[in-house]
């Protein structure tokens, strides 16, 4: 991805002085980011470093203690704007899954669009297949979640959370909680998202895909965005105390 | 009604105005040969007096059967007009009701089990303890005895609850009003009476102080046009002279004559229960959502009314709802009403801990991810969050639903003619206590085993 194109590209989300205090934890210390259309964003850093945070204060699945937050041109930290409007635009993608185990595999996908009133039981049905048939797993569409593989289950939540077509997503720890012979299946499928030009923040533990995929990386230490750079400068040549600190450790 | 008192061309205008109305009369549920049920209904010399005296004075009566203090506390709620319940007449009652004219000549006798040959007389009562009925004449005559022949004195609420302690050797004599005792007696209660009657007080008829004086005139009007006729005597001669009431012979008479009268208690309770139930659903829908909401405000209400519903006996409130509230507001408030505001409440508070248990237990990320794919709170909640909760707080709320049926028998106190209330009707009338509790203790078994088993069925239809 040349410069050029960066300085074309539309920002899609915009972070500003953001500060996310839990009680007195003060968790984010005031964060800067700039996300631009199609561009694959990887967040690493230590345990409690932050970065989970900063992924669902993105979305407003936490509340934001100051600071402005602005997705596709709108500041979710307004209370005028409509998060639910917004969120419709953001899939998001969890460590432990959070499929709904009352529902078939279809009736996960469907659920938002039926119940936001953006299509028919049918269509949304038939969306439903494709996503399935696009992360592999179209013969499932009516098994219980709970018949399902980790590997699986990450993929149809995949499926889910693009079931409103969203142009953007966040990826919070995905295969953190998969067995290993798991994660390759399910990175396969967030490569190939990544590849048809979505945009995408993503936290990773998984240093190697991070290099392969991102098109730029963010390093978090205690609540700040440490140093950030395309991969092959950030792994190659780390500029940091801590960020060279912490790729000795992982890598 | 200060204008109406000491007035006499108003009280005779006030007489004249009980043509046409219906009075509500509070009465006893276990004094026979006074009042009992025959057959599901209620009869007695009280009964057969009070419906002769109404049809001749032109007047109509609604009985509620409420048990004797039950009958009082009623009365002075102002939720019937007046009481009937073979009540004797005392100075003490002279203070707060104002009576008929005597219509019953009473007295009090001991008795002790058939088969006692050790009770003689009083002097064998040194050391023992004998029954009487709390507030009766009974209890006030072996209480002024109690210290000279040394005899403790324990007062229960019936008659045949009475006798049962005293078959049962918890008490090895009663003392309870002669015509009541002879009654039990001739129906074969396993009693006998060793010494004599002492001569004691009259019955009357009660409408509160200074309150319904056309009723208390027409009364004294009608009994003393009973007397008249001879009519007055052939009821005491019903009940007293052949008491003829027909007892079932052996257990399964007993089971199928009761039938009938333990059916209708048996739907009063399963229909108390489906209300309130339904009531409690509600309630607990509502607190226990308030209970998790992030409002300070809400959160206190909730935890304020859990604490007062849980924090208190159920009988508590029954009396509250049915003798206390409408003292207070003068309200009418019916024993359906009572109880249902009773067992709801009851019920509402542990349902609202159960509901609250129960979205608690559901993984707080399910909620997150169906916000996160824009629903609102509400439609997460409705789609995602209860359907699992809902399906955890089954087995309990199957639970709650057993307990509140069960609670439902504590409403006979206030004269809720549930299942086990019915039980008591019977056995006032024919004094086979163990075999009508054991019938009725069957009722239920069934009954909730039917209910388990229908609940289970629908839990594995609906939450599959």
């Amino acid at each position: 991805m040349s410069t050029a194109s960066e300085m074309n590209s539309q920002v899609k989300i915009q972070v500003t002085d953001l500060h996310k205090s839990f009680g007195s934890n003060n968790v984010l210390q005031g964060i800067d980011l700039e996300i631009r259309e199609g561009e694959v964003l990887c967040v690493i850093g230590p345990s409690g470093s932050g970065k989970s945070t900063l992924l669902r204060c993105l979305n407003k699945l936490e509340d934001i203690t100051s600071g402005t937050v602005v997705v596709d041109g709108f500041d979710v930290t307004d209370p005028k704007v409509d998060i639910n409007e917004v969120r419709r635009h953001v899939g998001m993608v969890f460590q432990h899954f959070n499929l709904f185990p009352h529902m078939s595999v279809a009736e996960n996908i469907m659920l938002a669009p039926v119940e936001l009133k953006k299509m028919n039981r049918t269509e949304a049905r038939a969306k439903a297949l494709e996503l399935l048939e696009r992360v592999g797993l179209k013969e499932k569409a009516d098994a219980r979640p709970a018949s399902l593989s980790g590997g699986q289950k990450q993929r149809v939540a995949i499926a889910r959370a693009l079931a409103m077509s969203p142009g953007i997503m966040l990826f919070d720890e995905a295969t953190s909680a998969l067995d290993p012979e798991m994660v390759g299946e399910v990175l396969q499928v967030i490569k190939e998202l990544a590849d048809s030009g979505m945009t995408m923040v993503l936290v990773t533990h998984e240093m190697g895909f991070a290099r392969e995929v991102a098109d730029r990386v963010v390093f978090m230490a205690d609540g700040v965005v440490c140093e950030q750079g395309k991969p092959e400068d950030l792994f190659g040549n780390p500029q940091q105390a801590r960020t060279q600190d912490f790729l000795s450790k992982v890598l | 009604m200060a204008l109406v008192v000491g007035a006499p061309a108003s009280m005779a205008q006030g007489a004249d105005s009980v043509e046409g109305q219906t009075y509500v009369i509070g009465t006893d549920t276990t004094f026979a040969p006074f009042e009992f049920r025959q057959n599901g209904e209620l009869t007695g010399i009280d009964m057969d007096i009070l419906h002769a005296i109404a049809e001749d004075e032109g007047f109509q009566v609604e009985v509620r059967s409420l048990g004797f203090s039950a009958a009082l506390a009623a009365l002075s709620a102002n939720q019937v007009d007046g009481v009937i319940a073979g009540m004797s007449i005392t100075d003490e009652r002279k203070q707060i009701y104002d009576f008929s004219e005597p219509y019953f000549e009473s007295g009090v006798q001991m008795a002790v089990a058939k088969d006692d040959e050790a009770i003689k007389g009083y002097e064998d009562l040194k050391g023992k303890t004998v029954v009487a009925k709390t507030g009766s004449e009974g209890e006030t005559y072996a209480k002024s005895i109690a210290e000279q022949y040394g005899f403790t004195v324990k007062s229960l609420d019936q008659s045949a609850t009475m006798y049962e302690s005293v078959k049962a050797g918890s008490a090895v004599a009663v003392f309870d009003d002669y015509p009541v005792l002879a009654y039990g007696i001739a129906q074969g209660n396993g009693l006998k009476t060793v010494t004599d009657k002492v001569p004691g007080g009259s019955y009357g008829f009660a409408v509160n102080k200074g309150e319904n004086t056309a009723l208390l005139a027409a009364f004294n009007d009608g009994l003393a046009e009973l007397k008249a006729n001879g009519e007055y005597q052939k009821i005491l001669d019903k009940y007293l002279a052949d008491p003829t009431a027909s007892t079932p012979g052996n257990f399964f008479d007993l089971a199928v004559k009761s039938f009938p009268a333990l059916m209708t208690g048996l739907g009063n309770t399963l229909g108390v229960t489906a209300i309130s139930f339904a009531i409690a659903m509600a309630l607990g829908l509502i607190f226990g959502f308030f209970k998790i909401s992030g409002n300070i405000v809400l959160r206190g209400i909730a935890t304020t009314f859990v604490n007062i519903f849980r924090g208190t006996p159920l009988l508590l409130w029954a009396f509250m709802f049915y003798f206390g509230l409408p003292q207070l507001t003068g309200w009418d408030i019916s024993v359906w009403t009572a109880g249902i505001l009773t067992l709801s409440l009851n019920a509402g508070a542990y349902v609202a801990e159960i509901v609250r248990g129960g979205i608690q237990s559901v993984d707080p990320g399910q909620l997150e991810a169906a916000r996160s794919l824009g629903l609102g709170y509400g439609k997460s909640m409705q789609k995602v969050v209860i359907p699992q909760a809902f399906k955890m707080m089954t087995p309990s709320l199957i639970n709650q639903l057993i307990i509140s049926l069960k609670d439902s028998s504590l409403l006979l106190a206030i004269g809720f003619a549930e299942l086990l209330y019915q039980g008591q009707q019977i056995y006032a009338a024919n004094f086979r206590v163990t075999e009508t509790l054991l019938i009725v203790g069957v009722i239920y078994f069934v009954a909730i085993m039917a209910l388990t088993k229908l609940a289970n069925y629908a839990d594995k239809r609906f939450n599959k």
